[in-house]
C-alpha cells in the first residue's frame, strides 16, 4: 500500500516513461496547480475552479488519480472501474481545458493520499498549491504536502458555483464512492440476481409444499428447518427488496445519513465523563 | 409450554385470495414496522385467523415472521447508524424474560377465569396501555411539533435516571446516553410481557426506550427491531418446537413485509424526530378504540352485561376493520411523509457541509 508508482498515462504514454522520470519541469517551465481525487471522476466545479485559477494566475495543471484501495478484495473489478472512471474523466478534463488553452497532464498512482502527494510534489518541483477533490482528508494531505491545500465545495445541483475553503467531506460511502454511474447498474444487476434466488426459493418450498410441511412440522429438532429457510429468505429477499427500491431511485436521505452516522462517530466524547472525587494529596511546592 | 401439541393441527390450503390477503397486509405491516419499530403483527394474528387459521398457528407463524422482519429492518436501520446493537440486544435478552413472566401469567389467569376471562384480560391490558401511552407519545409530538428549533431534549424521567449511579452501568454509543442497568430491565421486562399479552412488545418498548431510558425516537425505534429479533427467534424456536410454524403463511406474509420494512426504514431518514412519535401514537390510539370494542363480546361470556347478539357481533367485526384502518392510516402517514420530503430534497440542492 505504501509503495507509489506513478505514470503519466494522457500526454505521453505510459509506455515511454520509465518510473520517476518525469520530464514535464523540464519542458513546461509554468508553475503548477495539483489537482488530486481518489475517486475515478473527479468532481467538475473541482475541475472548473482549478481551471478558472490556472487562467487567472496562467499555470499549468496536473490532475493526479489516486487509487487509495489497490489491492481491494473484489477481484480487481475496483481497480478496473477506477481506471475506466479516470479515462473518461481526464477526457473531459481534457477537453476543458482545451477549451481554454491551458495545459493539463495526467497521472494516475495508487498508495497512499498523502504520500502520492508529497512524492508528486518532489518530482514536479513547480507545483505551486494543491487542490483536493471531494473525500480526500484536507489533513492528510496538509501534513505531507509541502505546498499549501486547498478543498473546493459547491452545491450538488449548481456545480458551476464554487467558493474556495479548507474544508473538506468526509467519506462515508468508501469505495462506492468512485462510480456513481454504475451505482444504478448495479441495483439493477443485484435485483436480478436476488430477485431469482428468491423466486427459486418460494419456488422450491412451494412446489414440495406437502413434504416441506410433512418434516417442517415434525416438531423437535425438525424446528431448525423452518428457521433456517426463513433466515436463508430474509438474506435473499432482504437484498433482493433492498436492491429493488435502489433500482427504483427510492434510498434513504444523503443528509440525514451522513449526519447520523456522524453522531455515531461523535458520541463517545459527548457521553459524560465521571468526576473523580477520590481524595488525593497535593503538594505545595 | 405443555408437551408436544397432541391435536391434529389443521393447515389450511391457500387460495388466491388468502395469498394477496396476506402479502397485502404484510407489506402494510413491514412498512409500518420499518418505520416505528414495530406493529403491524397485531392485524396479522387476527387477520389469519379469519382466513381460518387456528389460533396457535396464526401467533406461532406470526411470530416465525416478525424475527426475520426485524433482523431485515435492523441491518437496513444500521446502515443509516441507528441501530445502538449493544442496548437492542440486553433489552432483548430481559424481554425473552418478560416473554415467559407474561405467558405464565396469562396461563394463570387461563386457569382461573377460563377463556373469555383471559380474552377480557388481554384487551383490557391492550386498551389502558395503548391509551395511557398512546396519549402521552401524542401529546408529545405535538409538543415537539410546534416546539422552535430541531434541538432534541431528553425527557426529564430519563434524565434524572441517566443521573444514578448504580452498579453496573452501560454506556450506549450510539444511543448517547450512559444508564444503570437497574432502570433497563424493567422496560425490557415489560416489553416482553406485553409481547407475550398482546404481540407487539413495541408499543411499551419504543416509548420506554424514550421516556425512560433517554433515546431519540430514531434511536429507539430502530434498537427496537433488535428487540423484536431476539423476542421474535426465541419464540418462533419455542412454536417450531412443537411443529405449529406453517412456513408457506410464514413466506407469503414475508414477500410483501420485507418490501414494506426497506421501505419504512428509509422513510425515517426522511422525517423529523417527532414524526415517528405521531404515527406511533396514531396508530396506538385507533387499535385502542377497536380493543375497546372488542370487550363487550368477553363481557357477554363471562355474563357482566347482556348485549344482544346483534349488537356484538357488529361491534365485534367493526373492532378488525378499525384495526385494519389504524394500520393504513399509519402506512399513509409514512408513504406520504416519505415521498413529500423526496420530493422537497430533489427541488432544493442540499449545500455540501463547511
Amino acid at each position: 500500500m505504501g509503495q507509489e508508482n506513478t505514470s503519466i498515462f494522457t500526454e505521453q504514454s505510459a509506455t515511454e516513461i520509465s518510473e520517476g522520470d518525469f520530464p514535464a519541469p523540464a519542458r513546461n517551465k509554468t508553475p503548477y496547480i495539483l489537482v488530486v481525487t481518489r475517486n475515478g471522476h473527479m468532481a467538475e466545479p473541482v475541475m472548473d475552479y482549478a481551471l478558472n485559477v490556472a487562467e487567472r494566475l496562467k499555470y499549468s495543471i496536473l490532475a493526479a488519480y489516486i487509487n487509495t484501495l489497490p489491492f481491494y478484495r473484489d477481484g480487481g473489478r475496483r481497480s478496473k472501474l477506477f481506471a475506466a472512471a479516470m479515462l473518461e474523466s481526464s477526457k473531459l478534463f481534457r477537453e476543458k481545458g482545451e477549451a481554454r488553452s491551458i495545459p493539463i497532464e495526467h497521472t494516475d498512482a495508487s498508495g497512499k493520499i498523502g504520500r502520492a502527494v508529497k512524492h508528486l510534489c518532489h518530482l514536479e518541483k513547480h507545483i505551486e498549491f494543491v487542490v483536493i477533490d471531494q473525500g480526500i482528508s484536507m489533513k492528510e494531505v496538509s501534513s505531507q504536502s509541502p505546498v499549501p491545500v486547498f478543498s473546493v465545495i459547491y452545491t450538488q445541483a449548481k456545480a458551476g458555483r464554487v467558493s474556495k475553503t479548507t474544508h473538506n467531506r468526509t467519506l462515508n460511502e468508501g469505495v462506492s464512492r468512485m462510480s456513481t454511474t454504475t451505482s444504478k447498474k448495479r441495483h439493477v444487476k443485484n435485483c436480478f440476481i436476488f430477485g431469482a434466488l428468491t423466486a427459486g426459493l418460494y419456488a422450491a418450498v412451494f412446489t414440495n409444499q406437502e413434504l416441506v410441511m410433512k418434516y417442517f412440522t415434525k416438531g423437535g429438532f425438525f424446528a431448525l428447518l423452518p428457521v433456517a429457510v426463513v433466515f436463508a429468505l430474509s438474506y435473499v429477499h432482504g437484498n433482493f427488496t433492498s436492491s429493488f427500491w435502489s433500482a427504483l431511485g427510492i434510498e434513504g436521505s444523503k443528509t440525514t445519513a451522513t449526519k447520523k452516522a456522524d453522531i455515531r462517530k461523535d458520541a463517545p466524547a459527548s457521553v459524560d465523563i465521571r468526576k473523580d472525587t477520590r481524595p488525593r494529596a497535593q503538594v505545595n511546592a | 409450554m405443555h408437551g408436544p401439541v397432541t391435536e391434529v393441527l389443521q393447515f389450511i390450503d391457500l387460495t388466491t385470495y388468502t395469498v394477496v390477503f396476506l402479502f397485502i397486509v404484510g407489506f402494510i405491516g413491514g412498512l409500518v414496522s420499518g418505520f416505528i419499530g414495530s406493529g403491524g403483527a397485531f392485524v396479522l394474528t387476527p387477520g389469519m385467523m379469519s382466513l381460518g387459521v387456528p389460533g396457535t398457528v396464526a401467533v406461532a407463524s406470526n411470530m416465525c415472521h416478525k424475527f426475520p422482519k426485524a433482523l431485515v429492518g435492523a441491518i437496513k436501520r444500521y446502515k443509516y447508524g441507528q441501530v445502538d446493537i449493544k442496548l437492542g440486544l440486553i433489552m432483548g435478552v430481559f424481554a425473552e424474560i418478560g416473554v415467559q413472566v407474561g405467558i405464565m401469567i396469562q396461563r394463570h389467569i387461563l386457569e382461573k377465569f377460563g377463556p373469555a376471562g383471559s380474552n377480557l384480560y388481554v384487551s383490557f391490558i391492550f386498551v389502558l396501555v395503548l391509551v395511557i401511552v398512546g396519549g402521552y407519545v401524542m401529546r408529545d409530538a405535538i409538543k415537539m411539533k410546534s416546539a422552535v428549533g430541531d434541538a432534541v431534549v431528553t425527557p426529564p424521567i430519563a434524565k434524572r435516571l441517566q443521573k444514578i449511579e448504580l452498579w453496573p452501568m452501560l454506556t450506549f454509543k450510539t444511543a448517547n446516553l450512559r444508564i444503570s442497568m437497574w432502570f433497563l430491565i424493567p422496560v425490557a421486562l415489560a416489553t416482553g410481557m406485553l409481547a407475550a399479552t398482546i404481540a407487539v412488545g413495541g408499543f411499551i418498548g419504543v416509548p420506554g426506550l424514550m421516556y425512560i431510558i433517554g433515546a431519540t425516537s430514531i434511536v429507539a425505534s430502530a434498537s427496537e427491531l433488535v428487540i423484536a429479533f431476539v423476542m421474535g427467534l426465541g419464540g418462533t424456536l419455542i412454536w417450531a418446537y412443537y411443529g405449529t410454524v406453517d412456513i408457506r403463511l410464514v413466506m407469503i406474509i414475508l414477500a410483501g413485509s420485507l418490501f414494506g420494512v426497506q421501505l419504512g426504514a428509509i422513510g425515517t431518514t426522511y422525517v423529523k424526530d417527532y414524526m415517528i412519535k405521531y404515527v406511533m401514537a396514531t396508530i396506538m390510539l385507533i387499535v385502542a378504540v377497536s380493543r375497546f370494542l372488542a370487550i363487550p363480546k368477553y363481557l357477554n361470556q363471562l355474563n357482566v352485561t347482556s348485549l344482544s347478539e346483534g349488537i356484538v357481533k357488529i361491534m365485534t367485526q367493526t373492532s378488525f376493520y378499525v384495526m385494519c384502518f389504524a394500520l393504513l392510516v399509519g402506512a399513509g402517514i409514512i408513504l406520504f411523509n416519505l415521498f413529500k420530503a423526496r420530493s422537497l430534497e430533489k427541488a432544493i440542492p442540499v449545500p455540501v457541509r463547511g
